[in-house]
């Protein structure tokens, strides 16, 4: 440790400097201070006297109006060397008499000011009244150059600083060699501090050299070093006792913590391995807890949704029944919903909402538990709809086991009766044969009844695709097929261009084919048949409210100059087998118009008829324009 | 007052006129009260007046009396008093002498206490004690020291300074 580098010897050599310079500097200063003032008030002293002597003897000079005498006495002031100039003044301030006799008048003062001595940069000028008693009878003016006087003070200056400077020498060698009397043993002190603190060596001991206070502080500090010695190993001694425990207790701890985190795991795993959303949340709804499951369905991984309020994370939950559900359990209820529709998801589930209570009863947190039901609900919708198509179709069983009695019994009744007929007019040819047409024709009729229905029952469970249908070209068509007809009839089809639908083709040509074979048939002579087609108007809508899907339809309109109906049996022409005249008067098998409402109804479009007794008969549907982008069948109506 | 002298003292440089001199001649007769010290037994009591007597015809023609108007000799009110002849002057400090007056008389008047200052310049020859003459246009004065001090007075040596001394 080299002496030269310890702040505590520089500090006292600092302070020993500091306090020598201060005195040194404040008593110096004060002698200068002094001799200045001091020199200042003996000259302006001296210059008063010799003005007042000056003065007095010049009395009489102005008195008697003697300029040579008055200029003989100022030269008198050569023997004074700092004088440098001087001036008499008489009553009226005019100059009277100079020293020098020949003076440059910047020398002078321009004015007589005042009666005073004062100091100016370099001079000490002075202005003495000449009186004669008390009259005043005119004024001296002294000038004294003070230079070489300040040039002697400079001096004095120069001396107290060379002075200032010997001393402060002095002082910091001296200083230098009584510090270490003091310094040496604190640094002795302080190197033995940090060895031990360095090295935590507690042995260490410092030598004790003098028997002030020094002493007494070295001895203290190895006391306090044997004191901490002693007690370092006390403390070891328990140390290595408390470790053993720790160590012997922590063993205790992991081993009951593992089978703790085994037993938490497993709880866990069958946790996330249920196929059920299992949730708790809090009163804020935040997420305390999910599983796996739960987790998936949210499409976010659990550590992003644990802590975070529910509504955060799915806010489309907001005002929806399933918070006001956890709400109603948070508030002590034990909710069940069996069924509740997911939107986003198109799911089903099966909620529980399960209070769940903190140690003192109260609720604080609610457990969800959701099972997917989705499946479930389905096949229940699938079943519901068979269920339903199951009716319909009871419901056409029926009506074809009410129209098997009665209009096959017909036919049937006929050949039974004519048989009979034939048997007892066996020999009449003539009638026979008759009998026998009759029978046939019967049979034939019955033949065409049983081919209708077979063709109404098809039209039940069809697979048959959707495609873009030419209308105009299937009536076209339809008029070929049925040229003999429109020629015996002498029936006129007036139809516009109509546009493109989306259909099953077979089945719309069987649908004009039964309106046009229907108009032709229930028309007594020259049938005039108009095909139209128009927008569906809002108007239509209303209407026939039987339309169900909600695509773009059109509006076909089918007239006829028919024979017509009351409007009141609208509705009942397109049953099965009803027939509002006889079968004698107009043929058919009673199943035509059923048969186009059942293709109408495939095309989820709706018919319906409009007539008047005198007015012909107006038969409209609809159908979709163009292909659209929907899967559904395009729908159609009809209307008469 | 005084500053009126010093005016008309530089005035006589330029014309010197007989009524002008006889101005600085006034003003001087009152300055020499100040330069002169008379015995305390010249006055009657404290308060006594200073007196300046004119003997024979005024030359100042009362501008004396303007130059001591509210001036004060050691505290004493200043009078001017005109005398026709000797015996008329009774309490008198100075005497301003205009006339031919035989030796003996005036050395009589010196033996009273009197400042005697006279017109000429062989005055103070002739026993007075202050003679004007006129030297380089310029008024100034012979001192007879000796008769002053038989009269008991004192003459400042400032006042000395400024004359020409005879000792006779």
């Amino acid at each position: 440790m080299k002496p030269s580098s310890s702040s505590i010897q520089i500090k006292l050599i600092r302070l020993i400097l500091t306090i020598c310079g201060l005195v040194l500097l404040v008593a110096c200063g004060s002698f200068l201070l002094y001799e200045y003032f001091t020199f200042r008030n003996i000259a302006k002293r001296e210059l008063n006297t010799l003005g007042q002597v000056t003065a007095y003897n010049l009395t009489s000079s102005l008195a008697f109006d003697d300029r040579s005498d008055a200029t003989d006495l100022l030269q008198a002031l050569r023997s004074q060397k700092d004088i440098v100039a001087a001036a008499l003044f008489d009553s009226s301030g005019n100059l009277f008499a100079t020293y020098p006799q020949k003076i440059s008048p910047n020398l002078l003062p321009a004015a007589i000011k005042g009666q005073s001595y004062f100091f100016t940069s370099n001079f000490l000028e002075g202005y003495e009244p000449v009186l004669m008693d008390t009259k005043q009878l005119g004024t001296l003016y002294l000038k004294s150059d003070m230079r070489p006087a300040f040039s002697r003070l400079l001096l004095y200056g120069g001396i107290a600083s060379l002075f200032f400077l010997l001393v402060f020498l002095l002082t910091y060698l001296l200083s230098r060699k009584l510090q270490r009397s003091i310094t040496r043993p604190i640094l002795h002190l302080a190197g033995k501090a940090k060895l031990v603190s360095e090295k935590k060596d507690y042995s260490v001991r410092a030598e004790t050299k003098s028997d002030d206070e020094l002493g007494t502080l070295t001895d203290a500090f190895n006391q306090m070093l044997t004191q901490i010695e002693s007690q370092n190993r006390e403390i070891q001694a328990l140390n290595s006792n408390l470790e053993e425990k720790i160590d012997r207790r922590t063993a205790e701890l992991q081993q009951a913590n593992g089978a703790l985190k085994e037993q938490n795991e497993l709880i866990q795993t069958i946790i996330d391995s249920s196929i059920d959303v299992i949730a708790v949340l809090d009163k804020e709804l935040t997420i305390l807890t999910l599983n796996k499951y739960a987790a998936d369905f949210l499409q976010h991984s659990s550590e992003n949704l644990i802590g975070k309020r529910l509504l955060q994370v799915v806010p489309e939950l907001a005002g929806k029944t399933f918070v006001a559900n956890l709400q109603q359990a948070l508030n002590g209820e034990f909710i069940h919903v069996e069924a509740y529709h997911v939107q986003l998801a198109d799911a089903f589930f099966e909620n529980f909402f399960i209070p769940l209570r903190d140690q003192e009863g109260v609720v604080d947190r609610v457990l969800l538990i959701a099972h997917d039901v989705t499946g479930i609900m389905r096949a229940n919708a699938k079943l519901q709809l068979l269920n339903t198509e199951l009716e319909k179709s009871n419901h056409d069983l029926e009506q074809f086991a009410y129209v098997a009695s009665h209009d096959l019994q017909e036919p049937l009744r006929k050949i039974t009766t004519y048989a009979d007929l034939c048997e007892h007019k066996i020999d009449n040819p003539e009638l026979r044969t008759r009998y026998l047409q009759k029978i046939a024709s019967s049979a034939r009729r019955m033949t065409d009844l049983i081919k209708a229905v077979l063709n109404y029952s098809r039209l039940s469970r069809t697979d048959a695709e959707f495609t873009e249908v030419n209308l105009n070209f299937i009536i076209d068509q339809l008029e070929t097929d049925l040229e003999l007809t429109i020629t015996e009839k002498d029936a006129v089809i007036k139809k516009e261009v109509l546009p493109a639908v989306r259909g099953i083709p077979l089945q719309i040509s069987q649908l004009f084919l039964n309106l046009l074979t229907n108009a032709l048939k229930f028309t007594e002579k020259a049938p005039l048949i108009t095909i139209g087609a128009r927008p569906l108007t809002p108007e239509d809508r209303q209407i026939t409210n039987l339309l169900k899907g909600d695509g773009e339809y059109l509006k076909i309109e089918f007239s006829d100059n028919g024979i017509g109906f009351d409007q009141t049996y609208a509705d009942k022409i397109f049953y099965i087998f009803q027939r509002l005249h006889t079968g004698d008067q107009f043929g058919g098998t009673g199943i035509g118009l059923a048969l186009c409402k059942k293709i109408v109804e495939n095309h989820q479009g709706a018919i319906t008829v409009k007539s008047e007794k005198v007015k012909a008969p107006l038969f409209l549907f609809t159908s979709q324009l163009t292909p659209g982008s929907r899967k559904q069948p395009v729908p159609s109506w009809i209307e008469r | 007052m005084l500053l009126l002298a010093f005016c008309f003292a530089s005035f006589l440089c330029r014309a010197q006129t007989p009524s002008t001199a006889s101005q600085v001649k006034a003003v001087f007769l009152f300055n020499f009260a100040h330069f002169v010290t008379w015995p305390p037994s010249s006055f009657t009591a404290s308060s006594s007046p200073f007196v300046i007597g004119i003997l024979g015809t005024d030359p100042f023609e009362a501008y004396l009396e303007k130059v001591i108007e509210g001036e004060r000799i050691e505290g004493r009110p200043i009078l001017v008093q005109h005398f026709k002849d000797i015996p008329d002057i009774k309490q008198c400090h100075i005497l301003f002498i205009n006339r031919d007056s035989p030796p003996e008389t005036i050395q009589q008047l010196n033996q009273r206490g009197i400042l005697t200052v006279g017109d000429r310049s062989s005055f103070a020859k002739e026993g007075g004690m202050i003679g004007f003459s006129l030297e380089n246009n310029k008024i100034r004065f012979q001192i007879n020291a000796k008769t002053a001090k038989v009269a008991n007075l004192q003459i400042s040596s400032k006042l000395l300074r400024l004359a020409d001394v005879i000792e006779k």
